[in-house]
């Protein structure tokens, strides 16, 4: 395709103001020879954005340069054809309200952010559309509360469902118990059991199909292609979803890890699931003797928020155990009981219950912590609380004492099934003794993950969801709800993140809205959050391949399996179109039409860089367009001041930057590089989870850059910015420009 | 403080303090924005969130050896920053009201603070004893048909109605009644406070002038929180000056202090001031409490009422018998002196041993042997500290 360049300087909001808009035309006309160059004073009005039209429809211009505003402003005035080639230059936020008018350096700065905006757009390809059949069907994996709901909101949203469920009955942890935690107004009163009429509805909805008995075996392919395949009573059943919403619930903890709190040893100690389980069929009673308890003691957090059991809080045993409070008051109103907690988490309205069950009075409430339970020989048991606020710690005599024990999630951590599959066949290939002892030893620490897989999804990186922290398969909640780290696979309930039912509700209802956008977008070829709507995915030039398996280990989202040699086999509609990948591959093979190693290289040559005499240091700042690219665009819209001599290029990721730029920055005169990326570490704000991180990793191999063209490692610096740093990222950006300024000229400037 | 085994928590004990004022105890859930607020509670001596939780799990063994309550003087600031309503400064209260009917051992103040009727019932019994004392004939030697004939009815001559000599002696033998229980009521306090603990006998020496600086000042109540606390601690000091000058002019002075006809005696000026302070604090207290402005006033149990009420009036009969005397009317004379009699006898003997007086003691008491605990659990710790020191 011949390109006709059309370069388009907007001399609006202060543009034409502070700078030389001639110059700037100069740039496009004499400099890159643009068919055409327009100017005008409100491009994004009607009139200008005609005239782009008007360019691009009589065939006068196929690949634009628009210099306006940044590329996060405006984005309906200039939204024409998706498919084509634009490229923003951002002349207000990142120039004309962020430096000094008349100065040269803002001169220069405004022509080389044009200079390289038309070099990016030169090596731009029109996009190519992903095809390709896509089922909209959802399955939904799990039958509990939040199962029921995620499939009746996508089906009443008009969506086949399939629901899959490894029991013989829907309903899940909350069809087992006897009143469900009054977790909807007004707080106090007990509510109607909803999992049994949820089930009704699901069994009747005409399309929703249920598999009870029944276990996923294999689910190959991507979003829109999932074929699963289910182990059914009725034999192997095969079918295609679009997405998948995982909602499996979780498990008690383990209450033979108990011991310590008299579990195994005294009869009359049961966890808060046993005692519920008597509630259900009677009432609570004492193991021992089946009479039910004058006198009941409840200790909280049993093998939860502790370092060597479960480190967090359920959420859910608190109300629990003011349930089952309730239950004993309900059966005998003379019946006693003490709770011993560490702190009583009834969040929000909840406090409520805790109110009325807290104001019967033998109701006994104590902050404070279980030391010893041991059995009397009157049958009682005796139990020593210390740390009171009491004056010192006491002994009390009870009936029955109930283990409040949390929950873990019903989840299989992928990377360890990996692990532990790639260990078990390095021993079996048996290479050397030294590399059979350490896979053994893997093997060994692993083998509880043995057999977990639910999933079992046929992806390279593993058969499961990964886990982040406490073996819950969350993402980060806060700035991405629902999502995991494996495209159009959805979590939802305790299996995400320890929750009671009323939470499952809400975050089943969130994770269906989330499996019918991936399936909608899918159908359209384009990208799911965070860059939703991108049509544009990565090219793989494989003849160059060495198979390396870089790109396969470092995909966030698992999107690239790999064949028997080794060889990448990406999975389009698994992308999610960061670039970690190109930025991975240390061959340059995997690109993008519209961001590549080679479209970034040529953005860098293209600034002119002054001789060193002339005193006139050059940065370049790699931000990621997430976070550090719209805390700028604050910074410039509150017009803080930013050195004249950083170059911002905007990355999908920092774990898109390949390391080949810093090199050519460096050997084309750059005085410094500054890298600014989201925050990684356990609490990440990374939106591709590891770009940022990967970045810092490359980063130490720079080092060896940098001693082979012997410069002074100071000029490279990573930075940790997020969306609301708009004042401190600026400081930074001018500080590390102050302490460059310092620093002799970079000494390869001028070859 | 030692493990104790409560075996089960004393749930006549809990409505016990529900009943006498602590009606919102439950609620509390232990978050300790009252120990917070409060400008008085220390780290060894932490209230009122201590007294909450002892209270809810009807510890009565570790409340009753506590002196946390009489440490607290009700400025109300932890009602005020309770979350959940649980009023702990009432409940404070109210742990003084039971802890009064817990160290009296007649039981009688149990049965008054428990009951309005008993304690109206027990006033006005009192009374009629009072005034049986005056008129029936041939009583105990004084009232109007007396052994020494009827009192002359022409002039004021006291001394033929009520001689001196025995109205000073009965109000010594009313002393010696006050003073035995309320005695033997603060040796139980003592003995509760103290049991149980290692306390080198020294220290109670060594604290005496604690216990005698808070008995006559009060002064630990200016350090409490609230905006009002200068203003109800100087009228509370003002109050303490009436009355302990009334006691003296009464218990000791009389035979100068009861005028025999209509002449005046210089001690009257002091009897003046003592009656002035009175009625004026009363007064004020009493109009306070009808207002329930200030937080230490919101909430009125019987004997918060009754007790001001008595002292106004006992101010009230006694100025206005000295009126009649000097105007020389020998029957109203005569009959508000009984009637003055008929007030504050009773008042005196329900109120000091039995009732809210008896704080005169508990309280200064309370911070004595506080200190005294804190300073020996001080001494114990920094032995251990030796000792281990020696073993290392």
């Amino acid at each position: 395709m011949d390109k006709k360049l059309g370069v388009y300087i907007c001399s609006g909001c202060e543009i034409g103001d502070k700078l030389g808009v001639d110059g700037l035309v100069q740039v496009a006309e004499k400099e890159s020879k643009a068919a055409i160059c327009r100017t005008h004073p409100f491009l994004c009005g009607p009139e200008g954005t005609a005239s782009i039209r008007q360019d691009m429809e009589g065939g006068a211009a196929n690949t634009l340069v628009i210099a306006a505003c940044s590329a996060r402003a405006k984005t309906e005035a200039f939204s024409f054809d998706p498919r084509m080639v634009m490229e923003r230059v951002d002349l207000r936020e990142r120039v004309a309200w962020s430096h000094p008018a008349g100065e040269d350096e803002t001169q220069a700065l405004a022509e080389d952010y044009l200079r390289m905006g038309i070099a990016k757009a030169n090596k731009m390809e029109p996009l190519e559309l992903m095809t390709g059949q896509v089922s909209k069907a959802i399955l939904v994996v799990g039958g509990g509360i939040a199962g029921l709901t995620a499939t009746l909101e996508a089906a009443n949203a008009g969506y086949e469902v399939v629901l899959v469920e490894k029991s013989e009955s829907l309903g899940g942890s909350l069809a087992e118990v006897k009143q469900p935690i009054p977790v909807k107004a007004p707080y106090t009163e007990s509510l109607q059991n909803d999992a049994l009429e949820r089930a009704r509805l699901v069994m009747e909805h005409p399309r929703i199909q249920v598999l009870t008995a029944s276990a996923i075996t294999r689910t190959e392919g991507q979003p829109g292609q999932f074929d699963v395949t289910l182990a059914t009573p009725s034999g192997p059943v095969t079918f295609r979803a679009g997405a998948i919403v995982m909602a499996t619930g979780w498990k008690p903890y383990d209450p033979a890890r108990l011991s310590g709190l008299g579990y195994g040893s005294c009869p009359n100690v049961v966890t808060n699931l046993e005692a519920e389980r008597m509630a259900v069929v009677g009432r609570i009673r004492r193991p021992s003797d089946k009479k039910p308890p004058r006198r009941t003691l409840f200790i909280q957090c049993a093998g939860s928020r502790s370092s060597d059991q479960l480190p967090y809080c359920s959420s859910v045993c608190c109300m629990a155990t003011l349930q089952q409070a309730k239950y004993l008051h309900d059966a005998d109103p003379n019946a006693e009981v003490y709770v011993i907690y560490q702190d009583m988490m009834t969040p929000g309205p909840y406090e409520k219950f805790y109110q009325k069950v807290q104001d019967h009075p033998r109701s006994f409430f104590m902050k404070g912590e279980v030391t010893s339970v041991g059995p009397r020989p009157d049958g009682q048991i005796r139990v020593r609380v210390e740390h009171t606020l009491a004056d010192g710690p006491f002994e009390i005599d009870v009936d029955l004492v109930v283990l409040a024990t949390g929950m873990v999630p019903n989840a299989a951590d992928s990377e360890a099934i990996r692990t532990l599959h790639d260990a078990q066949a390095k021993v079996l290939r048996n290479e050397s003794e030294k590399q059979r002892t350490e896979a053994e030893a893997v093997v060994a620490s692993l083998r509880q993950h043995e057999n977990t897989e639910i999933l079992h999804l046929a992806y390279r990186q593993g058969p499961d969801l990964p886990v982040l922290r406490h073996g819950f398969p969350d993402s980060n909640f806060i700035c991405f709800p629902y999502e995991s780290q494996r495209t159009g696979i959805y979590a939802a309930g305790a299996v995400r993140s320890p929750m009671d039912w009323a939470g499952a509700e809400e975050d089943a209802a969130g994770a269906a809205m989330k499996a019918i956008q991936s399936v909608e977008l899918a159908t359209l070829g384009a990208a799911v959050h965070p860059r939703a709507g991108d049509l544009s995915f990565p090219f793989f030039n494989l003849q160059r391949c060495t198979q390396c398996k870089r790109c396969t280990v470092e995909c966030p989202f698992g999107a690239i399996d790999e064949d028997e040699k080794g060889t990448p086999k990406f999975n389009p509609y698994r992308c999610r179109r960061c670039g970690v990948c190109m930025g991975a591959c240390p061959e340059r093979i995997i690109s993008f039409k519209n961001y590549s190693v080679d479209m970034i290289a040529s953005m860098i040559k293209a600034v002119e860089v002054p001789e060193e005499e002339e005193e006139k240091p050059r940065i370049l700042l790699f931000a990621c367009e997430n976070d550090a690219v719209p805390a700028l665009d604050m910074a410039g819209m509150e017009r803080t001041q930013l050195d004249a001599s950083v170059r911002v290029i905007p990355l999908r990721c920092l774990g898109s930057m390949n390391m080949v730029w810093i090199a050519d920055a460096l050997s084309s005169g750059f005085d410094g590089v500054m890298l600014a990326g989201c925050k990684h570490g356990e609490d990440y704000q990374c939106h591709f989870v590891r770009g940022s991180e990967l970045a810092e990793r490359r980063l130490d191999n720079v080092k060896e850059t940098l001693q082979r063209l012997q410069l002074e490692s100071e000029r490279i610096e990573m930075v940790e910015a997020a969306f609301d740093d708009c004042r401190r990222l600026p400081q930074l950006i001018n500080d590390f420009a102050g302490r460059i300024r310092a620093l002799d000229p970079n000494p390869y400037k001028g070859f | 403080m030692d493990t104790t085994s409560i075996g089960r928590p004393d749930n006549d004990f809990i409505q016990d303090v529900l009943g006498l004022g602590g009606e919102d105890l439950k609620k509390c859930y232990q978050c300790a924005a009252c120990t917070s607020a409060c400008s008085l509670s220390t780290e060894q001596n932490g209230f009122p969130r201590k007294e909450m939780l002892m209270a809810q799990w009807g510890m009565k063994d570790r409340t009753i050896e506590d002196p946390g309550p009489w440490l607290c003087y009700y400025c109300g600031d932890c009602s005020k920053v309770c979350p959940r309503k649980a009023n702990p400064g009432e409940t404070m209260m109210a742990l003084r009201r039971y802890l009064t009917s817990y160290y009296d051992w007649t039981g009688l103040s149990r049965r008054m603070y428990r009951s309005g009727i008993w304690e109206i019932g027990f006033l006005l019994l009192m009374a009629a004893v009072v005034i049986a004392l005056f008129t029936l004939p041939h009583g105990f030697g004084f009232g109007l048909l007396a052994r020494s004939g009827p009192a002359p009815l022409t002039h004021v001559m006291l001394d033929r109605f009520a001689p001196v000599a025995i109205a000073h002696r009965a109000d010594q033998i009313l002393a010696l009644f006050l003073a035995v229980f309320l005695l033997s009521n603060a040796a139980r306090m003592f003995f509760f406070l103290t049991r149980g603990r290692k306390i080198p006998v020294g220290l109670y020496f060594t604290y005496l002038p604690v216990f005698a600086l808070h008995g006559l000042t009060q002064i630990r109540w200016k350090s409490c929180g609230s905006a009002e606390t200068t203003k109800n601690w100087l009228r509370h000091l003002f109050l303490v000056t009436g009355y302990a000058t009334m006691f003296l002019l009464v218990v000791i002075f009389l035979p100068w202090f009861q005028v025999q006809n209509n002449s005046f005696h210089w001690t009257s000026f002091l009897g003046y001031y003592a009656t002035a302070v009175l009625l004026i604090a009363t007064t004020w207290i009493l109009i306070d409490r009808v207002r329930k402005q200030d937080e230490i006033y919101r909430y009125s149990h019987i004997s918060d009422w009754l007790f001001p009420i008595l002292l106004f009036l006992t101010a009230l009969s006694g100025i206005l018998l000295n009126v009649l005397r000097l105007m020389d009317l020998p029957m109203p004379t005569y009959v508000l002196y009984t009637v003055h009699w008929a007030i504050a006898a009773p008042m005196l003997i329900v109120e000091v041993p039995f009732g809210k007086w008896a704080h005169l003691i508990y309280r200064p008491l309370a911070i004595y042997l506080a200190a005294v605990r804190n300073k020996a659990e001080e001494l114990s710790a920094e032995k251990k500290v030796d000792l281990s020191e020696m073993v290392a």
